[in-house]
């Protein structure tokens, strides 16, 4: 492979990890407490919330495969917001008609969206609950930045291994190899990302607006590092399939 | 005792001895995954039951780093783990045969492994700073027996662990997708479902070993895609098959009767806080 190919897998997976690292950032994790409808945000785990949103940004993003990057990259947005999207409205819905609470967010006095008080909805002992409008919308746009991100990373993976594997291996076409291969690596640095991102926030936030969003920076930083490292060595794979 | 967030976690059985387990008998089973011995039967099952060993050393390392709490919840380390085993492991066997030298590929994708799971120890420690002592050497732990397990179950399925195998009968069927996600509920489900007050390592380590012998029969449903290991009309996808089978039933039945026998008798009671209203 000539530097460049090197260089643009390299930087690809790079971009594609910071976006990813980023995106968690901006998507209402709850947790536990959110699981009993004690905090504000989706009741379940980062690795959770990754795994649905992500693996259906892939999902879409390998549907667009052979198009430029930012169709490729479009896709993956469009696939992780609409799953981010639907598990919220989800998530609302049962916070709503089956626990009964309003959602409500106690970090904030006026929600940054429509500006409607909270603090007289939160229920007594709790941080908020549900998924409020701010929220959503945060979640929404961590949905687009992790589907840009995923799209990235298997674009990047999947043109550096059309270049290196192009003959059937053991009678398996070459395209089928190579997107398999593609959307596995996609798959696992989004992971690594996601739950890196998730022990920066430790574990819960708010979107946005919560006082944790603060530590963007430093996410983004250590999700450079890690993928910087995770692109060598895709490449070392990519340069041993030829 | 060992409840998450709870400090260090108490041993019966040492770190050291679980890992040398994950390590030699992962390895062996994984270069045993192609020997040719009674038509190659008996081969993929010695790689799935290095497969087990692999998971039953991960299991423990959750179990050592997630006691202390991580904030995210159990899984969240064993999903991340994965993803970097499984990039360690397929840079192992393609480092293997770019060199020409196919023997080599599960130890280098094992050390492969380890090198990613610590940088992301590292990562996480000196740029997030997370302040769980061991970190680094459990991530990298886990990482390296998600490597093992991965590569032992591919091996199995694909009856070597070649680069050209792995690629044409694991990652283009999309098998490795399905390891992915086995593989990390083997090894984070038992600490995830024992702990708390009273969790005690035994019994974690009995639940490992019967993840670890159904995602070995999962692996054997699997191999059926696979039918060219023969041998006197027995399939290998059916050794697997029975022999996940039994170690799964015969493990499940000794972690239900270890819960049993502990949840027999209450040593101790908390008293519930009282508090000023």
């Amino acid at each position: 492979m000539v530097i460049t190919a090197i260089l643009t897998l390299i930087i690809a997976v790079a971009i594609g990890g910071i976006l990813i690292g980023g995106g968690v950032h901006f998507i209402p994790v709850g947790g536990a407490p959110a699981a009993m409808a004690t905090a504000t945000g989706v009741g379940t785990g980062t690795a959770m919330l990754a795994a649905g949103g992500g693996l259906t940004g892939l999902i879409t993003a390998a549907s667009m495969t052979g198009q430029p990057v930012y169709i490729v990259c479009i896709a993956g947005a469009v696939g992780g917001m609409l799953m981010i999207a639907l598990t919220m409205l989800i998530a609302n819905i049962i916070y709503v008609y089956g626990c009964g609470i309003v959602p409500s967010s106690a970090k904030v006095e006026k929600d940054i969206i429509t500006g409607l008080d909270q603090e007289k909805y939160i229920t007594p002992g709790t941080e908020g609950h549900g998924v409020p409008t701010g929220c959503f919308v945060s979640g929404v746009i961590g949905g687009l930045f992790g589907g840009v991100g995923g799209g990235l990373v298997y674009w990047a993976a999947y043109n550096a291994l059309a270049e290196a594997i192009t003959t059937p291996i053991l009678g398996v076409e070459s395209n089928v190899v190579i997107a398999g291969l593609a959307a596995i690596l996609g798959v696992a640095v989004f992971f690594i990302n996601a739950v890196i991102a998730s022990y920066n926030i430790g574990g819960t936030t708010e979107g946005v607006h919560d006082p944790k969003f603060k530590r963007l920076p430093r996410g983004v930083l250590a999700s450079g590092v890690a993928s910087i490292v995770l692109g060598i060595f895709i490449y070392l794979i990519v340069g041993g399939a030829l | 005792m060992s409840a998450a967030g709870g400090g260090p976690s108490e041993a019966d059985i040492s770190p050291e001895v679980l890992l040398a387990l994950g390590v030699i008998g992962g390895l062996l089973g994984i270069y045993l995954s192609d020997i040719n011995v009674l038509g190659g039967v008996i081969a993929p099952v010695l790689g799935s039951l290095g497969a087990v060993c692999a998971i039953i050393w991960g299991a423990d390392a959750i179990r050592r780093v997630a006691s202390y709490g991580l904030g995210t919840g159990v899984p969240s380390i064993g999903y991340m783990s994965l993803a970097l085993g499984i990039i360690g492991a397929l840079v192992g066997v393609a480092l293997a045969a770019t060199l020409n030298l196919t023997i080599i590929g599960p130890v280098l994708g094992l050390v492969a492994g380890l090198i990613l799971g610590a940088v992301v120890g590292i990562v996480a420690k000196v740029i997030v700073k997370m302040k769980i002592a061991v970190l680094i050497r459990c991530t990298a732990e886990i990482s390296g027996a998600a490597a093992l397990a991965v590569l032992g179950f591919s091996s199995a399925i694909a009856g070597g662990y070649g680069l050209d195998l792995i690629l044409a009968k694991v990652i283009a069927p999309g098998f490795i997708a399905l390891f992915f996600i086995f593989v990390t509920m083997a090894i984070q489900h038992p600490f995830n479902a024992c702990l708390g007050p009273n969790e005690n390592q035994v019994r974690t380590i009995k639940l490992a070993v019967s993840t670890a012998f159904s995602v070995m029969t999962i692996t054997g449903i699997l191999a059926i895609f696979n039918p060219s290991l023969v041998y006197a009309g027995v399939p290998a996808w059916l050794v697997i098959l029975v022999i996940g089978a039994i170690g799964w039933v015969v493990s499940l039945k000794s972690f239900i009767c270890a819960s049993n026998e502990a949840a027999a008798e209450v040593s101790w009671n908390a008293e519930i806080p009282k508090v000023e209203e």
